[in-house]
Formats: C-alpha cells, sequence, structure tokens
C-alpha cells in the first residue's frame, strides 16, 4: 500500500490547497485555546484568559498570511533548486543527455511533421466560423472520392428549400474564369467559385471590405454581375487598395463590378484548393454559354449546410433521406437512385481522396512507431542510469530525504530532458515542414499542400514530449526510489541482488528490433515495388511531348465555335514547324483533372440501388494514341471518320475489357454511357492500360471517347516534337494559339517530362524516401537502445565476469558470452518484425491504391541480414570492454 | 525578568529542533519550553513560531501530527523525523563552531 499513500501525498501536494488552509485554521485556533487554558489555570476568568490570549496572539490573519509566504517560499526555493540540481546532474552525464535528446528529437520531430501533413490533408477544420455546425452532403455512388459526387442545381433547390434542419444550405462550383482587369488586357486564368446567394451567410464568412453576396444575387440567370474577391488576389493584384469595391473586372469577357473581399481566414471551402474569387451561381450560364441550372441530369454542385443549433447530423440525414425519397419518386428517370448522406466536414475530408487517405494513415502509424521506439529509448537510458543512480539516492533517502521530494527531482529531471527533446525535435519536424512545402505540384490551379506548424501542431509536440517522458521517467523514477537501503548502500546491485532479469527492456529492445525491421521491409518492399513500376513506365510516352491546356468557356464560345476552334488548332499545330504530331484530350495521364465517368455494360448486373459504373475516362481527337505511345492491341483507333452523326464508339483499355468482358472479343460490344438510359456506344478497339492517377496504382477501368462525338469545354493539347526537346514547342503552340484567337488564355503549360518527373517519379519517391527515413531512424534508434541495454548490463555483471574470468574462463568466451545477449535479442526481433513485415506488406499490397507487386522474398532476407549485423555491431563494444575486464580489479572494486 | 533577547538568523530553528529532540509536543508547549529552558532569555510567539514550524515541516524535518488532548480538545503534535535528527546533528556541530569562535573573538579584547 506504500504507493498509495505516495500517491495520496502527490495529490495532496497539488490539490490541497483548501485543506490545508482549513488546517492552519484548525491549528491557529487549538493554540489560542491552548493558551487560554493555560491562563485559566494560573486562576483567570474564562473572559480574561481569552482577552489575555488574544493580547499574546498578535492578530491570527498576520500569522496566517506569514505561514503561507513561508510554504510558497519554499516551494519556489525546493523548485529552483530542484531544476538547478537537475541541469548539474544532466551536464555530468552529456552523453546521456545527448542520447536522450536526440532519440526524443527523432521521435518527437517525425510524429509532429508527419502529425501537420495528417493536418494539412485531412484533420485542418474549415476557416469558417463554428466549423463544426458546418456539415456536407453528397449524393451516395459507387466512387469513394466524395469530392467528386455532386448535385444538380434544381435538386439543390429542392433541398435548400424543403429541409428544416439548417440554418442555411450552400452550392457551390469550381470554375475557371478568363480574368482581365482591363477591358483591353489579355485575359489570364483564374481559378474560383460559382456559388449561391447564401454561400457566404452559411459559411460565416465576414468580408474584408464591402459585403458577400445577398441570397437574391442568384435568383435571375445573369442579372447580378457581381463578384467578390479572395483576400489574396486583392493583396496580389490590387496591393490591397480599399477602392477596389464597386471597381470593374473582365470575366469571360464579361463587366463585372467587385463589391467585396472575402476575409483573410477564409480559404475556400477544400483544404486544396484555393479559389481567387467568387461570382453567384446565376452567372454561369453567362459565363459559360451552358445553362445548367435548369438541368436535373447534371450533377455538378457540391453542398455545404449550416445546421440549426441544437440539430445534429442524424436528423439531418433522416431530414434530406425523406426529401431525396420524394425526389426519387418524383423524378424517377433522373433520380431513380438518389440517395445521400449527410456527413461532418472532418468526414467529408477523410472520404476526399482514398489513395491519399491510406498514404496519411500509413505515415502515422510508421511516425508513432517511431515515437514508440524513441521513448523505448529513453525509458530504457532513463531505467540503466535510475539503477547506477540507486546509491546516490539510497544515501538521500537515508539521511532522510522525503519520497515524494526525490520522485519530484527526478522528474524534473525528465521535464527538462523533454523540454530539450520537444525543442529539437519541433525544429526538425519545422525542417521537414519546409520542405514538404517546397515540393512544387505542377499545375496552374492554385492548390496549396498548406503544410504548417500551427499551434494545434506545437500543443501536439508539447503532449507528446511531456506525456511520454512522464509514462516513461515515472516508472523508474518511482523504482528508483524504492530500493532496499542496505544492498544498494553497499554498492551491490539492489536488483540483481532480487534476482529481477532485465525482462521489461529485453523486451523494449527486441520490439525495437521488430518495430524498425517492419519499418525498414516496408520502405525496402515500397522502393522496389516503386522501382519495378518505373521500370515498367507508366504505359505512354514520357518524352518529346509538350502539352498546353485551353479553355473555350474562358472566351465564351457557342458549341459551333468551340468544335471549329478545336479543329483549327489542331490542323495548325499538325503544320506548325518542329512538331511531328499532335492530338487533344480532356485529360492527360498522371495529370491533375483526371475524373470518372458512368458506364453501364451491356448484359451487366449492377449491384441494387447503383445507377452506373464509374470509371475513369478521357475524350480525346484522333491520333490521340499515336502522339502518346499508347497501344491499340485489338481493333482500331479513333479515326477522322468518327463524327458526330456516326455511330458513338469507345475505346477501352485492357482492364475493362477483362473485366467485364472476359475471355470474349470486345470489339463490337457495348454499353451505356452514364447511366442506363444514357446513349449505346460501341466498342471500336482495345488500349493497353496507362497509368491515371499515379505510377503506383494497380491498373483501372479506363474508357476513351472520341471528340467529334463528346465535345468539350476544356482540351489540353498534346504535341510531338521532333528535336528532343520537347520545350522548344511551347513559343510554336502559344504562337498557334494566338492566331487562332488572341484572347484565348492558356494555362498548364508544360512538358510532359516534366510532368511525368513531378507526378510519377518524384511523388513516390518522396514517399517512399519518408518511409525509409523513417526506418532508418527507427535502426539508429535501436542501435543505440540495444547498445544501451549490453553495454549496462556487462557493467552491472562486472563482479561476475571478474569471477568467471578468475576461474578459467578466456576472454573470447567472456566476449562470446555478451555477443550472444545481444544476438538472442537481435533473433528475437528479427522473427517478430519479420511477421509485422509481411503483414503490412500484404495489407499495403491489398490495398487497391498501392500495387507494388509481388516483393519476393529479397527486401525480407536483406533487411533481416542488416539488422541481424546492426545488433552484432552494437553489442560488439560491450563485448569487447567485457573481455578486457580485469578479473583482480573487478573483485576488488568493492 | 530580563530582557528579550533578540534572536539570531536560523537560532530558531535550532532551538525547535532541539526542543522537539526530547519529545513531540504542540505549538504552545514548544514555546513554553524554549521560554523555560533559555530562563525567559527567548519568548517565542505565534507570529514567529507558527512560519518557523511550517518552513521546518515542508523541508521535512518535522512533521505535524493532530492528536487528542487529554480527551477534550484535537492539537497538533509536532515530531522530529529522521532527517529532521540529522539536520539538527549538523545545526549543533555548526553552533558549536560559531560560538566557540565567537568566545575566542570576544576573549581576545582582554
Amino acid at each position: 500500500m506504500a504507493w498509495m499513500k505516495r500517491a495520496h501525498s502527490i495529490y495532496r501536494l497539488l490539490f490541497r490547497r483548501e485543506k490545508v488552509e482549513a488546517e492552519l485554521d484548525a491549528e491557529v485556533n487549538s493554540y489560542f485555546d491552548t493558551l487560554a487554558e493555560r491562563h485559566m489555570e494560573r486562576g483567570m476568568s474564562p473572559e480574561d484568559a481569552r482577552r489575555a490570549a488574544r493580547v499574546q496572539f498578535e492578530g491570527p490573519e498576520q500569522v496566517k498570511e506569514k505561514v503561507r509566504e513561508v510554504r510558497v517560499g519554499t516551494m519556489i526555493d525546493a523548485t529552483l533548486k530542484d531544476v538547478r540540481y537537475a541541469l548539474r546532474m544532466l551536464r555530468k552525464n552529456p552523453g546521456f543527455l545527448a542520447v536522450a535528446v536526440c532519440s526524443l528529437a527523432i521521435g518527437i520531430g517525425a510524429t509532429s511533421a508527419i502529425y501537420s501533413i495528417a493536418d494539412a490533408m485531412l484533420l485542418r477544420p474549415l476557416p469558417v466560423p463554428h466549423a463544426s455546425e458546418v456539415i456536407a452532403i453528397t449524393p451516395v455512388s459507387d466512387q469513394p472520392f466524395s469530392a467528386l459526387n455532386l448535385v444538380s442545381y434544381p435538386d439543390y433547390k429542392e433541398f435548400r428549400d424543403r429541409n428544416r434542419t439548417f440554418e442555411g444550405l450552400a452550392a457551390s462550383s469550381y470554375s475557371f474564369f478568363g480574368f482581365a482587369p482591363n477591358r483591353d488586357t489579355l485575359p489570364r486564368m483564374k481559378f474560383g467559385m460559382v456559388v449561391s446567394g447564401n454561400f457566404f451567410q452559411v459559411l460565416g464568412v465576414e468580408p474584408t471590405l464591402g459585403r458577400g453576396f445577398r441570397p437574391e444575387e442568384d435568383q435571375a440567370v445573369g442579372r447580378d454581375a457581381v463578384a467578390v474577391l479572395s483576400h489574396d488576389l486583392w493583396v496580389s493584384e490590387y496591393d490591397a487598395k480599399r477602392s477596389v469595391i464597386g471597381e470593374k473586372v473582365w470575366l469571360n469577357g464579361i463587366e463585372f463590378t467587385i463589391i467585396g473581399v472575402a476575409s483573410e481566414s477564409f480559404t475556400g471551402t477544400d483544404q486544396f484548393l484555393r479559389p481567387a474569387l467568387y461570382v453567384p451561381l446565376a452567372m454561369s450560364p453567362a459565363l459559360t454559354n451552358t445553362n445548367n441550372l435548369d438541368q436535373r441530369q447534371v450533377r455538378w454542385l457540391s453542398l455545404k449546410a449550416r445546421l440549426k443549433p441544437g440539430m445534429g447530423i442524424p436528423q439531418a440525414q433522416a431530414d434530406l433521406s425523406a426529401i431525396a425519397g420524394v425526389l426519387r419518386k418524383t423524378y424517377p428517370n433522373i433520380d431513380g437512385n438518389l440517395r445521400v448522406k449527410v456527413e461532418s466536414q472532418f468526414e467529408y475530408q477523410l472520404h476526399y481522396s482514398p489513395p491519399t487517405m491510406a498514404f496519411a494513415v500509413m505515415l502515422g502509424i510508421l511516425a508513432l512507431c517511431v515515437l514508440l521506439v524513441a521513448c523505448a529509448n529513453v525509458a530504457g537510458l532513463l531505467l540503466s542510469r535510475a539503477s547506477a543512480r540507486a546509491r546516490e539516492i539510497a544515501v538521500r533517502l537515508a539521511i532522510g530525504a522525503g519520497r515524494i521530494s526525490l520522485v519530484r527531482q527526478l522528474l524534473i529531471e525528465n521535464l527538462l530532458v523533454a523540454i530539450l527533446g520537444g525543442a529539437a525535435g519541433l525544429s526538425f519536424a519545422f525542417a521537414m515542414v519546409k520542405f514538404f512545402n517546397s515540393l512544387p505540384l505542377p499545375t496552374d490551379i492554385p492548390i496549396k499542400f498548406a503544410v504548417q506548424l500551427d499551434s494545434r501542431v506545437l500543443l501536439f509536440t508539447a503532449i507528446v514530449a511531456i506525456a511520454s517522458t512522464f509514462l516513461f521517467g515515472l516508472s523508474p523514477a518511482l523504482r528508483s526510489t524504492r530500493p532496499e537501503l542496505v544492498p544498494a548502500l553497499k554498492a551491490i546491485d539492489a536488483v540483481t541482488f532480487k534476482r529481477r532479469p532485465l525482462w521489461g527492456r529485453n523486451l523494449m529492445v527486441s520490439a525495437q528490433v521488430a518495430l524498425s525491421l517492419a519499418l525498414l521491409t516496408i520502405s525496402g518492399v515500397m522502393v522496389q515495388g516503386f522501382g519495378v513500376q518505373l521500370a515498367q513506365g507508366p504505359g505512354f510516352r514520357t518524352n518529346h511531348l509538350f502539352l498546353m491546356s485551353l479553355n473555350t468557356t474562358l472566351v465564351r464560345y457557342t458549341d459551333a465555335q468551340k468544335k471549329l476552334f478545336f479543329e483549327q488548332l489542331l490542323e495548325k499545330t499538325r503544320l506548325a514547324p518542329g512538331v511531328k504530331s499532335a492530338a487533344l484530350a480532356s485529360a492527360v495521364p498522371l495529370a491533375i483533372g483526371n475524373s470518372p465517368i458512368g458506364i453501364v455494360p451491356e448484359r451487366h448486373q449492377l449491384p441494387r440501388g447503383q445507377e452506373s459504373i464509374s470509371v475513369f475516362h478521357s475524350v480525346v481527337s484522333d491520333g490521340y494514341f499515336e502522339t502518346m505511345g499508347v497501344t491499340i492491341v485489338k481493333g482500331r483507333s479513333f479515326l477522322e471518320s468518327d463524327r458526330q452523326n456516326t455511330t458513338p464508339v469507345a475505346v477501352v483499355n485492357e482492364q475493362l475489357a477483362r473485366h467485364y468482358w472476359p475471355g470474349q472479343n470486345p470489339i463490337g460490344k457495348r454499353f451505356h454511357l452514364r447511366n442506363a438510359n444514357g446513349p449505346w456506344v460501341q466498342i471500336a478497339g482495345v488500349a493497353r492500360a496507362t497509368k491515371v492517377l499515379s505510377i503506383t496504382e494497380a491498373p483501372l477501368d479506363f474508357v476513351y471517347l472520341p471528340l467529334a462525338q463528346n465535345p468539350q469545354p476544356q482540351m489540353t493539347l498534346i504535341a510531338e516534337s521532333k528535336s528532343p526537346d520537347a520545350t522548344t514547342l511551347a513559343p510554336v503552340l502559344r504562337h498557334t494559339v494566338q492566331q487562332i484567337d488572341r484572347n484565348m488564355p492558356v494555362f498548364d503549360v508544360r512538358s510532359m517530362a516534366d510532368l511525368y518527373e513531378n507526378r510519377a517519379v518524384k511523388t513516390p519517391n518522396m514517399m517512399a524516401s519518408i518511409v525509409a527515413i523513417l526506418g532508418f531512424m527507427g535502426l539508429i534508434l535501436t542501435i543505440v537502445g540495444l547498445y544501451g541495454l549490453v553495454a549496462y548490463s556487462v557493467s552491472r555483471r562486472t563482479r561476475e565476469i571478474g569471477i568467471r574470468m578468475a576461474i578459467g574462463a578466456d576472454r573470447k568466451s567472456v566476449s562470446r558470452m555478451v555477443l550472444k545477449q545481444g544476438f538472442v535479442l537481435g533473433i528475437a526481433g528479427v522473427s517478430v518484425g519479420l511477421v509485422i513485415g509481411i503483414l503490412a506488406c500484404r495489407a499495403i499490397a491489398s490495398s487497391a491504391f498501392m500495387s507494388l507487386g509481388n516483393p519476393g522474398i529479397k527486401p525480407f532476407v536483406a533487411v533481416s541480414l542488416l539488422l541481424i549485423l546492426t545488433t552484432m555491431g552494437a553489442t560488439y563494444l560491450p563485448a569487447r570492454r567485457a573481455s578486457h575486464i580485469d578479473p583482480m580489479q573487478a573483485l576488488r572494486d568493492e | 525578568m530580563a530582557k528579550q533577547a533578540e534572536l539570531l538568523q536560523g537560532t530558531l530553528d535550532l532551538l525547535i529542533l532541539r526542543t522537539l529532540e526530547l519529545r513531540p509536543l504542540h505549538g504552545v508547549g514548544i514555546s513554553e519550553r524554549i521560554e523555560q529552558v533559555t530562563r525567559g532569555v527567548f519568548v517565542v510567539g505565534p507570529g514567529s513560531l507558527f512560519p518557523a514550524l511550517h518552513r521546518l515541516a515542508e523541508k521535512g524535518w518535522i512533521e505535524g501530527e493532530w492528536s487528542e488532548l487529554e480527551g477534550k480538545r484535537r492539537v497538533k503534535t509536532y515530531v522530529l523525523t529522521a532527517s529532521g535528527r540529522a539536520q539538527l546533528a549538523a545545526e549543533k556541530r555548526n553552533w558549536q563552531k560559531v560560538f566557540t569562535a565567537m568566545n575566542r573573538a570576544l576573549a581576545e579584547e582582554f
């Protein structure tokens, strides 16, 4: 029960204020009563006695105040003394300090850096007031990217007007704008949002300047040409001048009036995309020349709502499900399968991009492993230090030091280590975050991977630092203040004589070996997998190609103009100097902007409630497969003869053909486009699968559609150069575009080699190197931990080894004995680690987003050997020291 | 009655520890005992006694315990701890040194 008493005293120390005050009162009263009693014993009357006592007692309040001062003073004194003492002890042991601080720095740094990445990707709440009330509404579909599940405008209106659970429901859609601050300047492409009139009200965004939209401003189509600028755009384009309100701006050639500037903190409703400006939804028909506002089948809006006070997600879900039920009945042909999901913004962010999420979770787990290894190291160090200091502590206990003060003393030492480790860890994390932010994203869309160390990250670091040292420091501290005094004073290791083997530390070191083996095998398998994938290539040409994107919406073309423009562009580009071939595509593989489309293969039974299968797609011109170097394995590619009025055709990739027509010839097979009511499309050819989103993915189903049959507003021009340096085409292509339309803005201008390098090579290399860095950090920590353990046990066994040598053991057998200890620990760790590593690699391989192929046995063998060798290396030094023990010296040293 | 002497800095602590060395006492007891053994030279009122007692308790040299006084009232009795005993021994030695040194210094004059 000793620990209970101790815990009670610590509790009193921290929370006893009121109790102590009461006790002081009682003590003063009792003193007073005793004085009075004494006077009465000398024959005074009770009243006289009390009066005399009062005179003697110079004001009880002053006395109490003095006592309080004394108490606070001694506590501060004691703490300062402890801190000074702790600093002295730490200075005396620079090795311990260095190892402990480095271990913590690595563990905490890695965890904080990973946390800030996870924060940037998933955790950070929306930058709006009372963000927890804002929820996301997405239709349920089979494709897992929440950002791609959208709602039509007529359906939005029903949800907005019929719901009873929201303060307001806002809709928005991303859009490109040809932005010109003056009528005659060349428009530049800006990325912005078209939003419902209540958007700023629902989100609670207060404008820096001017005002947000009013609900009536998205009522009449094309009436209110007003725009709200983002704070960033206001600063970069208008030098933050306040007279900007009321100024005109030309978007896609239409004159808009600037009515407001959003607040600086509001960066949009997405953690990656940063819109530069906002316009009302009712302006989108004018801006794009297509009116989607009355099209129930066109789903293009994402919805955010603010809950009424007292309403929760379940109520909102029930409410919206009921509305969706009505829509299903009223519009069975369009909304027959409509189901909506109400989720918090956090859940929405989790579903935003499953591959990113999977990677973030994996990194998080690995970083935690590193932190665990680091903490195990510090704990091990503290334990062995505690044992080494057993004598000092025993002496201090013997001369009457209180246990609480000793524990406090040890904890203060730990806290100092934690503070130093935390500070070092933070600078380390800061460096890593800087590195992440320096990685360029290859697109003109203002995507910001805003990794930052904010107050929440700092708090996280502080908690990790303090919790880890206290957790691992308290038990050694308590244990070392409870030694058997006699043996400790006799300078004999108390623990040895209690025959307590070092189970805890052995286990910790083995676990460290196991964890770092697992980390290293995972990174080994990843590196090997990426290597294989990169060697196999993405399935398309990556050199000699130059890319340039164009959006006809930005200059408000009619459908006929669009068609003509792209035809002219292709024709002129093919004739331009230095161009070998050219094609157009709505989505370039590995670039940002690949999106899925629904298909329903003929005679394919869809699961209940699902209206189509989503597959990634690209709308391409004739000549695409030739320019991109994608092999057609069966049938034909698109031809100029595929026109608007001929049979709708498609090229699918092998993966899709195998998926839906296994063992059959897919040529001539049909599918419905979009949903079961969509047009029939006939498969004309089968192409070899290419990578779509990342180089590491398993082959995805893919559909190519001909541009002539599927007009698009935005296309990317892909030109193959004759010279090896594709960038020489840049001025040629710009000139070609200008010849057709001087006002057409171009964006995402870059070579395919550059895109491939950034998206395919750098990203997976970065992932693999992060995992590898974590693995090596784990390994270094493990070596330190193992070395510490073995060295400690050798120092403890000095006497035993001395006896062994005195009775005839030679140096070799002694060093063999020590090496064996490290070897056993290493092997135990390696075997457990192999199991973990194999399971982890299986888990990674089974997630569809990371196809690493069959890793084979090589990485496992290599990493196991590496670890066994390092464990042997870490034990070698202590073993050598053991074999150089002088038996006479060891036995005399008592 | 002799004039009350001013207490030297630190002397009170030594006096309290010494008083408690013989047996545990409550506050009034300590004060009376000091007055008695120093023949009234030192009179320790609650104003200096209380802070001193609490300071010594914080340092862990003495411990206060509540006990019944002749079955009537509860009083707080102070006991010397092991470390208090060690401290007392140290202070006694120190005092001896100071005492001899002072005496020698003063004796020189004659």
